[in-house]
């Protein structure tokens, strides 16, 4: 499943790249994230649950490796979920751009994932994928922007 | 059959319909035993990668869990499965044999291939199981694209060969090279054929009891060939083949797929019940059907036909990629019907057919009903409609052209069959049949009047008209023991395993007119090794044929038992006695005679002795093997409206005037007409299974992958024709594939005809409303 996307955040560059590295901001903002931890330098487990269409609150353990980071501006991450009912495994890569507002700095972010999906959520919820892919993200930004925009 | 058969050709109600309608019938999901223990399978999630590791360890602690079972714990039990069926001698075959492992090892080459079994006090318990078990696969490059497959610097599926290609075979009749330069006109297109499930009702299952007391197995399973299945698990498992019983209840459809496959649940089951001294069940869920269950039909074709002016075939050029899934276990019975029903009804003297069977990341190809026959039909069908085009013939005329004549029978193609033998039609009588499906459709009335003023409405109805062929009844031999029981009644057994066939009707009306009783009075046993164990199965439309012609032959042998025995009873020569209503009788004085029951209780007398050269009883076994398969054949016809704006298709009439020789019970001939007609419109318009580049199966539930519902299949008128084969004593021919063997082609043929003029043309199968828009939109674009 390829998901790519833009959004802009309030506020300045240095801000949202802080928030992106610090898990509890994650778990809040990630939709279904039970737990996220950091374990490593630039890795992270986790589990989530997720619904899509016939399958509800199906639960992944995840682990995220952040790679190629380039503070502030870019990072890879490598996404590997496994769970009852099928995983998912890929990577997204995320650049923030910062742009001088009149009201003061936006950052604009620019994702692009490619994440292979497999096992029952594939075989079944397949129609629903995307959508569900695509309204997680938008929930997760808002949350981040809301997050920012409480810090700021 | 005797004077006065009363069954043969009768419209007789199904003997064992009370017991399927009032739920009676036992299917391998009712039986339970004591003390009973379930089984679920870890499947593979990866299409094609490397397995890492597999970590057991959490499910064996999980308390109701009676065992766990990897590769690793098979021991020398692990061996990759049978090749079932021997490539037939075809000079310059190749044949790479790769067969499945009962659990994956090393490496994983379909998504649902099995990688553990748990055994559970439930299947609650063995559901959740499976998600303690942790397997690491390193996933590689999927083979999903045939042509992608075979390309140089592919990843390997099966790593010791140089290529992806699992069997090259070409067959020729004639020179088509050398016709090819006298024609008048070659069509040359590419065609498209792609894959399905069978769909049955009935899922997979199997169920086992090892009674170690008896040191004797039984094993209740959803196979259409119980003894070639006890055969092959009782030398897996190193016991007696008569320490092995396999029994086939009612199976709810069987279409192929349950054949003697020996699956890794069927080979699996019996080996850990008798480990573990428990009986043990495994029922497929409908998912598992869609990866773990064989499916059938990926191919392409690159195909042409030379014609003359006047619309005659000089020849048939194809070449053909044939999709066999992760492994070969079946062999190349798909693609050589493929090759050899592409023949069809026509006089085709020049052909050149080559195919390469492809590996690819996807569950195993085997025969699914027409098994190779529809692309073959498929492809020549095409071929004839666009020549009809380009030379301004009409369809059912170049038809007519090109029909062998009753004169021409037995017809020697000169190839190689699926069953090792050569391909010869035995008989047939084309062109009335053709004739009568026109006339039945109204096809000249309709092209010439109706159709202009449909389309003059700016309604979109097209016609079509095709013809197959299909080679049924093929050996090697089945057998049946039939005995007079001294109540009068009847026991028939035969070995071949039914699935709503209605054996329990059509075998026991051959037997009731040999023996002069009531059909009701026929009680049939079928695949049940315990009471029937030579024989090999249900496929290729060959149970009425071959079995009934085994039935008829036990019959005829009691039936000759029955007049010595009553000859000598009645002090009558054998000449004057008759048989009917259960009796022996003297013909000219009906009153002196004796019942079956009552002779049959003097066949076997509590004092006195068995002369030599007699047996005690009224029973007898006979066998039957045709040295070669009879040809049934057919031409279906429809109309149908396209909605040119939703393309929704909607089948106006459907008819099938077929010969499947002679007719045992025109109802049964009707309904499997019925229910492949369905099949085929499924495959046709609606069914069709959808992988993405990782080979990740993406319709793997009824929610997305679509069947036809009632509402989808028309009314389907039917014509009998009888064309007796001379190759079995009763002129039988199979009739279990016919319905959908043409179906796709005339699918084709019709939508076509209903959108003339727009430029839209079918070379694949199956269409769905959302091709048929793309297809009909891209015509758009094209004209402008």
């Amino acid at each position: 499943m390829i998901l790519n996307g833009t959004f802009t955040f309030n506020g300045p560059r240095a801000k949202v790249w802080e928030l992106l590295q610090d898990p509890a901001v994650l778990a809040k903002a990630l939709p279904g994230t039970k737990s996220l931890t950091k374990v490593g330098e630039n890795s992270y487990e986790g589990v989530m649950k997720v619904s899509v269409g016939p399958m509800s609150a199906a639960e992944f353990a995840v682990n995220v490796e952040l790679k190629d980071q380039v503070p502030p501006e870019r990072f890879v991450m490598h996404v590997d979920g496994k769970g009852g009912v099928g995983f998912t495994k890929g990577t997204a890569t995320i650049e923030l751009l910062e742009i001088k507002d009149q009201a003061g700095p936006v950052t604009v972010m620019n994702y692009s994932s490619d994440m292979q999906i497999g096992g029952k959520i594939a075989a079944v919820g397949q129609r629903l994928l995307e959508s569900v892919g695509k309204m997680m993200t938008k929930q997760a930004l808002d949350a981040l922007n809301a997050e920012l925009k409480a810090r700021l | 059959m005797p004077a006065g058969a009363r069954y043969l050709n009768a419209r007789v109600v199904r003997n064992e319909d009370a017991r399927l309608l009032t739920g009676r019938a036992l299917f391998v999901d009712d039986v339970q035993l004591p003390g009973m223990l379930h089984v679920a399978f870890v499947r593979s999630e990866y299409a094609h990668g490397r397995i890492t590791s597999v970590d057991v360890s959490a499910a064996r602690q999980r308390p109701g869990v009676a065992a766990v079972y990897t590769a690793e714990d098979l021991g020398a039990y692990l061996k990759p499965g049978p090749i079932l069926v021997s490539p037939p001698p075809i000079p310059g075959l190749v044949f790479h044999p790769c067969t499945q492992l009962p659990l994956a090892k090393d490496k994983v080459r379909h998504v649902g291939e099995p990688i553990a079994m748990i055994v559970a006090e439930s299947r609650y318990v063995a559901e959740d199981a499976l998600r303690d078990v942790s397997v690491d696969i390193d996933p590689i490059d999927a083979i999903v694209d045939l042509e992608k497959g075979l390309a140089p610097g592919a990843p390997l599926i099966h790593e010791h060969l140089q290529s992806n290609a699992a069997a090259h075979v070409v067959q020729r009749k004639g020179d088509y090279a050398g016709v090819r330069g006298s024609a008048d006109l070659i069509v040359r297109r590419r065609f498209l054929y792609d894959r399905g499930v069978s769909a049955a009702m009935e899922n997979r299952a199997v169920a086992v009891q090892w009674n170690a007391r008896a040191e004797e197995l039984t094993i209740w399973d959803t196979t259409q060939a119980p003894i070639p299945i006890r055969n092959g698990l009782a030398q897996m498992l190193g016991l007696l083949e008569s320490q092995v019983n396999v029994i086939a209840p009612f199976v709810g459809g069987g279409f192929g797929p349950k054949i003697m496959m020996f699956y890794p649940e069927e080979l699996l089951l019996p080996w850990a019940a008798m480990r573990l001294n428990r009986s043990l069940k495994w029922t497929e869920d409908r998912q598992e059907n869609f990866y773990a269950t064989t499916q059938e039909r990926g191919q392409v074709h690159d195909a042409e036909m030379a014609l003359t002016k006047d619309g005659r075939i000089l020849g048939v050029h194809d070449v053909f990629l044939f999709d066999t899934g992760a492994y070969d276990p079946y062999g190349l019975t798909i693609p050589i019907n493929t090759q050899c029903t592409l023949l069809g009804p026509y006089d085709i003297p020049h052909y050149e057919s080559e195919f390469t069977a492809v590996f690819t990341n996807k569950t195993i190809v085997t025969p699914v009903r027409g098994a190779g026959r529809q692309h073959g039909v498929f492809v020549s069908e095409r071929l004839l409609d666009l020549a009809a085009r380009e030379l301004g013939v009409d369809r059912v005329e170049i038809r007519k052209r090109n029909l062998l004549g009753p004169d021409r029978f037995p017809v020697n193609h000169e190839i190689m069959f699926q069953d090792s033998a050569p391909l010869i039609y035995d008989s047939g009588d084309y062109l009335p049949t053709l004739e009568q499906a026109a006339e039945m459709i109204g096809y000249d009335a309709f092209v010439r009047d109706e159709q202009p003023k449909l389309r003059a409405a700016g309604r979109h109805v097209g016609i079509g008209v095709a013809c197959y062929v299909e080679g049924t009844g093929i050996g090697p031999y089945e057998g049946a023991r039939v005995t007079v029981e001294p109540s009068g009644k009847v026991r028939c057994a035969t070995g071949v395993g039914t699935q709503g066939q209605g054996h329990f009707t059509v075998f026991a009306q051959l037997v009731a007119d040999a023996l002069g009783v009531d059909v009701e009075h026929v009680k049939v046993v079928t695949g049940d090794t315990r009471e029937f164990h030579w024989g090999t199965g249900t496929f290729a439309s060959r149970g009425a044929v071959v079995a009934g012609s085994a039935c008829h032959a036990a019959a005829m042998a009691v039936r000759e038992k029955i007049l010595n025995l009553a000859s000598a009873v009645l002090n009558v020569p054998k000449e004057q006695l008759e048989l009917a209503d259960g009796r022996v009788f003297v013909a000219v004085e009906p009153d002196r005679g004796l019942s079956l029951g009552e002779l049959s209780a003097k066949a076997n007398p509590l004092r006195g002795a068995v002369r030599p050269g007699t047996e005690p009883g009224l029973e007898s076994t006979a066998y039957f093997g045709p040295d070669r398969g009879s040809t049934a054949s057919g031409v279906h016809a429809m109309i149908l409206e396209v909605d040119a704006e939703t393309a929704t298709v909607e089948i106006k009439r459907y008819l099938v005037v077929h010969d499947c020789g002679t007719i045992i019970n025109p109802m049964l001939v009707e309904g499997q007409i019925h229910g492949g007609v369905a099949h085929g419109i499924g495959n046709a318009f609606y069914e069709q299974l959808v992988y993405d580049e990782q080979g990740q199966l993406l319709n793997a539930s009824f929610m997305d992958y679509l069947i036809p519902t009632a509402t989808d299949v028309p009314s389907i008128e039917t014509a009998h024709r009888e064309t007796p084969s001379p190759y079995n004593p009763m002129g039988l021919k199979g009739v279990g594939e016919a319905g959908c063997i043409p179906t796709g082609a005339l699918f084709a043929q019709a939508v076509e005809d209903a959108l003339a003029g727009s430029g839209v043309e079918i070379t694949e199968i199956p269409l769905s409303p959302n091709r048929l828009f793309e297809l009909i939109e891209r015509a758009k674009e094209g004209r402008t």
